[in-house]
């Protein structure tokens, strides 16, 4: 038995998972790492899945950089968990990404459309 | 300064390591957990919703790796990898790793030796307390025993006691003022059954609390001890104390002899402490300036105002400014002349209105070895400094050939995918792991350098204060500079290989593209060629001046010829005592089995003693106050310059005859006559030495042959001698009776013997002892030793001149190896084709010779002139050859061909023996 959800999972284009996770936090303030990964899944209507480990790295890298900051805190359900927060570098870099992405994206539309 | 807070924020994981771990733990848990509560939610079993969440998390270790390694440098584990690698890499080709380690330790070694002998001569202070606030009334290194005045510009360095006395009170600037003898000499030293020869130094009773030094055991000298009357209280050398008295503390506070005299060891210097100036012969005892009469009671200074004998160091106090004090003691040296009787001679003159001091810094103490050296020392180290630059162009065209090699290895690891930035760290680790390995061998040939060469430059110094050991500072800049060593010539090489094309190298490896490297190649063997030739001139100069100097004639002979060092005022003789002394010890010195002559005189040639006078011939007009009056001045036994070898030209030489009673008489060599009597006859005139007290006092009978007795780089010096046996009772100026008397007193007895000696030193132990077992042999050696000895730094110099030039020659030839070898391989694709196109093998050779030899060409183009203006610039250090020396550019010019035909001969011959058949198959 196929389940439609399988088939239809992509894995997110490289070098885009910082911009997602800059894009989810910048729309929704605080989340912690399952919050964000359900958040890119559920709003791409499934079809971006992020390998939810991979989201650790890529949030390790982004402390450095100072783009996001975390705290803990605790959840709904009252367990411990460590929320994470956009700093003002992290905005910034957001727009960077937004603007790669888009330049990018533009030169794959023209390129697709032209044939 | 986006890093700077990144690098804050990684040093911050760091420090947090455990609790980043934990973080990061409990969150991935977290995560885990939720997604299985979810998956349950949904129906699921609980096994099959724990393998969903697993699986849709990913490999767990993996990403906690990934997370610590976001934070991390490359971890010591990849390091380690990399070092292995280089490791194993360079086991793969040990000619190049050992070829290239062996260049930059000697090239390191030879700077490192040179700089530790800068460092340890030119650049330490006085191990003492705040060196930085001592000054030295002075900066010239004039020694010994002058009236004040020998230098024209008026510039006074040297003190009388009084003088020193008055400064003392007048200059409360100076915290503390001490005073030292200029001179150090050896007196004879007794406890209980010892007795042997030590360096003094006559001190000013606060010398200790000036430096800030105190006592190893016992105490240090203080003002106390500084006053005539009782017993001398003196401080003994931490090295004598531990060579000559084993370590025994119960020698503090026990009574010494010092030239007879009892004395009392109150305390031992710390053992780092050398006294107040770096020299190879340190004193072993410092004695109280109040002293100076009771143990040299034929010459005593304290209340001679004009004889000055001490050099002046002073702690100046906080707020005093050292410009002003400078002119306050000038104003204080010349009022304080213009009172003294001593000095109304120059009362009124322009050189009474020149005199004043200068103040140096002294926490290097009396920088007279410093004076001496530094000249050829900094020779040394620009030299070193060049052997060094000639190693590294060397290892960097090593490395830029082996770079070359491995083009292809690096292209095909390229093009499987290997990241440029590994593929660089890998190759810079090979090339630090190399310079750090040269580094290190390079510090063991400083360390066995440095002793050799101190060894050799500073002979018979067992206590000397020059330390050769690497300081810690020494060994960081070595290791520091290998490591940039390693990095700059490791990045240029990798750098250019790796970009190259990797399709392009994969393509055809053995064809000659477009060949990066070969320029640089060149250029570097160019620069090479440039500074050997340099090198290799100004070793030659040194080389023929040191030469010069040894094979020029001073006027002796020195075959089969002893020199006894020795001091009858150490063993207790009062004037009226020496004459019936030099008897007895020329009878005995006279029947030591095989001795032909033997003679005893005040000093011997080139042994670092001598008397200067101003003569004064009777019937001249008053010399102009600047005018040079002076001569020097021996005193002898009638044999003595027979022993010598310095004939008597005209006249006669001293006889038996000329006793204490008879007619006072001079013997006096060529330039004696010159400069005093250029138009007359010397023989039967008269003159004299005491100004008006002995006007005309001497006969001249006899000429002598000139004979170097001082510095054996000038001209000999106009000097007359006088029997021993003769004395001026006459005389009544205190300052002419002591030095009447000092004179008297020989330093040297001289023998020839007929052959080689048997058993010398027994032979003239015996002879000592039969006289006076109180006598004791200061030192004892051949007259070559003594006269060879002078030239110790210059030989030095010159040798190692020599062995960096051929060092760099070498390099340079490896080098210019490495690069045509290169050349040829690179061109045997074209080579061959020439061969098969008829070109035969002696072409082929001259093809490539050529190659070499237009590379040299140019650096001797360019390396010739620069030799020429370097030899300018060390004119004064050569002796007798002009800084455009034709034989020496000829004989540099030579040797570089030589060595070029040679390095550049074996890679034609391969060359040559290229097969043209194979060459094209392979197209």
């Amino acid at each position: 038995m196929l389940r439609g959800a399988d088939l239809h999972r992509d894995e997110i284009p490289p070098g885009t998972l910082y911009l997602l996770i800059l894009k989810t936090l910048a729309r929704s303030g605080e989340m912690h790492g399952y919050e964000i990964a359900n958040s890119i899944q559920r709003i791409s209507d499934d079809v971006l899945q992020v390998e939810e480990g991979s989201l650790y790295p890529a949030l390790q890298r982004m402390l450095i950089k100072g783009w996001v900051k975390a705290t803990w805190g605790t959840t709904a359900g009252n367990r411990r968990a460590r929320y994470y927060q956009l700093t003002a570098t992290g905005r910034k870099q957001l727009g960077v990404e937004m603007s790669q992405f888009e330049r990018v994206i533009g030169a794959i539309t023209r390129v697709i459309e032209a044939i | 300064m986006n890093w700077l807070r990144e690098l804050t924020r990684r040093l911050g994981m760091l420090a947090h390591r455990r609790q980043f771990d934990a973080d990061l733990q409990e969150e991935m848990r977290l995560h885990l957990e939720l997604r299985q509560e979810e998956q349950i939610a949904s129906g699921m079993s609980v096994a099959d919703a724990r393998a969903a969440a697993r699986r849709r998390f990913g490999n767990v270790q993996r990403i906690e790796e990934r997370s610590r390694e976001a934070w991390q440098w490359p971890t010591l584990e990849s390091i380690w990898a990399d070092v292995r690698y280089a490791l194993r890499q360079l086991r793969k080709s040990p000619a190049f790793a050992i070829t290239v380690i062996l260049t930059i330790a000697l090239g390191i070694g030879a700077n490192t030796a040179i700089f530790t002998l800068v460092h340890a001569i030119l650049m330490k202070s006085l191990p003492v307390a705040d060196p930085k606030s001592l000054y030295r009334i002075g900066d010239k290194d004039d020694c010994c025993l002058t009236d004040g005045l020998q230098n024209e510009n008026g510039d006074f360095d040297l003190f009388s006691y009084r003088f020193y006395q008055q400064l003392r009170e007048s200059t409360p600037e100076f915290a503390q003022l001490a005073a030292m003898q200029a001179e150090q000499n050896p007196m004879s030293v007794r406890h209980g059954n010892t007795a042997l020869a030590e360096q003094t130094e006559f001190v000013s009773g606060n010398y200790f609390s000036t430096l800030g030094v105190g006592a190893f055991a016992g105490r240090p000298l203080t003002d106390g001890d500084d006053t005539v009357g009782a017993t001398p209280a003196v401080v003994m050398s931490y090295q004598a104390w531990r060579a000559d008295f084993s370590s025994d503390a119960s020698v503090v506070g026990t009574t010494f002899y010092l030239q007879s005299q009892p004395v009392t060891v109150v305390g031992i210097a710390p053992p780092a402490f050398f006294g107040d100036r770096i020299n190879a012969n340190p004193p072993a005892f410092w004695i109280p300036l109040s002293a100076q009469p009771l143990l040299n009671p034929a010459n005593p200074l304290l209340d001679q105002p004009a004889i000055c004998w001490l050099y002046a160091l002073g702690r100046v106090g906080p707020g005093a400014s050292v410009g002003p004090l400078q002119e306050k003691i000038s104003a204080i040296l010349r009022q304080w002349i213009s009172t003294q009787d001593a000095y109304t001679t120059i009362a009124g003159s322009t050189l009474a209105q020149r005199l004043h001091v200068v103040l140096t810094p002294g926490g290097a103490g009396i920088q007279n070895l410093q004076q001496k050296t530094g000249k050829g020392l900094y020779l040394l180290l620009a030299i070193s400094g060049l052997v060094l630059l000639v190693a590294c162009a060397n290892v960097a065209n090593l490395l830029l050939a082996r770079a070359t090699k491995r083009k292809v290895e690096t292209s095909i690891r390229m093009a499987l995918g290997a990241a440029q930035r590994r593929l660089i760290r890998q190759m810079l680790t090979e090339s630090l792991l190399l310079g750090c390995l040269g580094g290190l061998a390079g510090l063991a040939v400083a360390y066995s350098g440095t002793r050799v060469i101190l060894a050799l430059a500073f002979p018979d110094s067992p206590h000397s204060a020059i330390q050769a050991t690497p300081s810690l500072s020494v060994i960081a800049f070595v290791l520091l500079v290998s490591l940039l060593n390693g990095m700059v010539f490791g990045i240029v090489p990798t750098w250019i290989t790796s970009h190259g094309e990797p399709a392009e190298a994969l393509r055809g490896a053995s064809r000659s593209g477009s060949d990066r490297v070969s320029l640089p190649q060149k250029s570097l063997i160019v620069f090479q060629a440039a500074l050997s030739v340099l090198l290799l001139v100004v070793a030659g100069l040194l080389t023929r001046s040191l030469q010069n100097m040894e094979h020029q004639d001073l006027g002796v002979q020195t075959t089969n010829r002893y020199v006894l060092h020795l001091d009858p005022a150490g063993a207790g003789y009062q004037p009226e005592k020496l004459n019936a002394l030099y008897e007895a010890l020329e009878r005995q010195f006279s029947a030591i089995p095989g001795v032909q002559t033997s003679g005893l005189a005040l000093y011997s040639p080139l042994d670092g003693g001598h008397w200067g006078f101003d003569v004064a011939i009777p019937g001249r007009p008053e010399p102009r106050p600047n005018q040079n009056c002076e001569s020097l001045l021996n005193r002898v036994t009638p044999n003595f310059l027979e022993t010598l070898g310095q004939t008597i030209i005209r006249g006669r030489g001293f006889t038996a005859n000329d006793t204490a009673n008879s007619q006072s008489v001079a013997v006096v060599n060529r330039a004696f006559v010159k400069k005093f009597f250029p138009n007359e006859d010397p023989i039967g005139r008269h003159f004299g030495s005491y100004d008006k007290e002995d006007i005309g006092a001497y006969e001249i009978v006899g000429i002598v042959a000139d004979a170097k007795y001082t510095a054996p780089r000038d001209e000999a010096q106009p000097m007359y001698f006088r029997p021993l046996s003769q004395w001026q009772y006459e005389l009544k100026d205190p300052v002419s009776v002591a030095i009447e008397a000092q004179s008297h007193y020989i330093t040297a007895i001289m023998m020839q013997f007929r052959g080689q000696p048997q058993n010398l030193d027994a032979s003239v132990r015996r002879a000592l002892g039969n006289v006076d077992p109180n006598l004791t042999i200061i030192d004892l050696h051949s007259f070559d030793y003594q006269v060879t000895g002078n030239f110790n730094q210059e030989r030095l110099i010159a040798r190692l001149a020599t062995l960096f030039g051929f060092l760099t020659l070498l390099l340079a030839s490896v080098g210019l190896y490495g690069s045509t070898s290169y050349q040829v391989t690179r061109r045997t694709n074209e080579i061959g084709l020439r061969m098969a196109l008829g070109a035969n093998r002696n072409r082929v050779v001259a093809l490539v010779m050529r190659g070499a030899f237009t590379q040299v060409a140019l650096g001797l183009a360019l390396g010739i002139p620069i030799a020429l203006i370097a030899a300018h610039y060390i004119a004064d250090q050569l002796y007798a050859v002009k800084s455009y020396d034709p034989l020496s550019l000829a004989v540099a010019i030579l040797v570089l061909s030589a060595a070029t035909a040679l390095a550049g001969f074996i890679p034609a011959r391969r060359a040559a023996s290229i097969d043209p058949i194979r060459v094209l198959r392979n197209q």
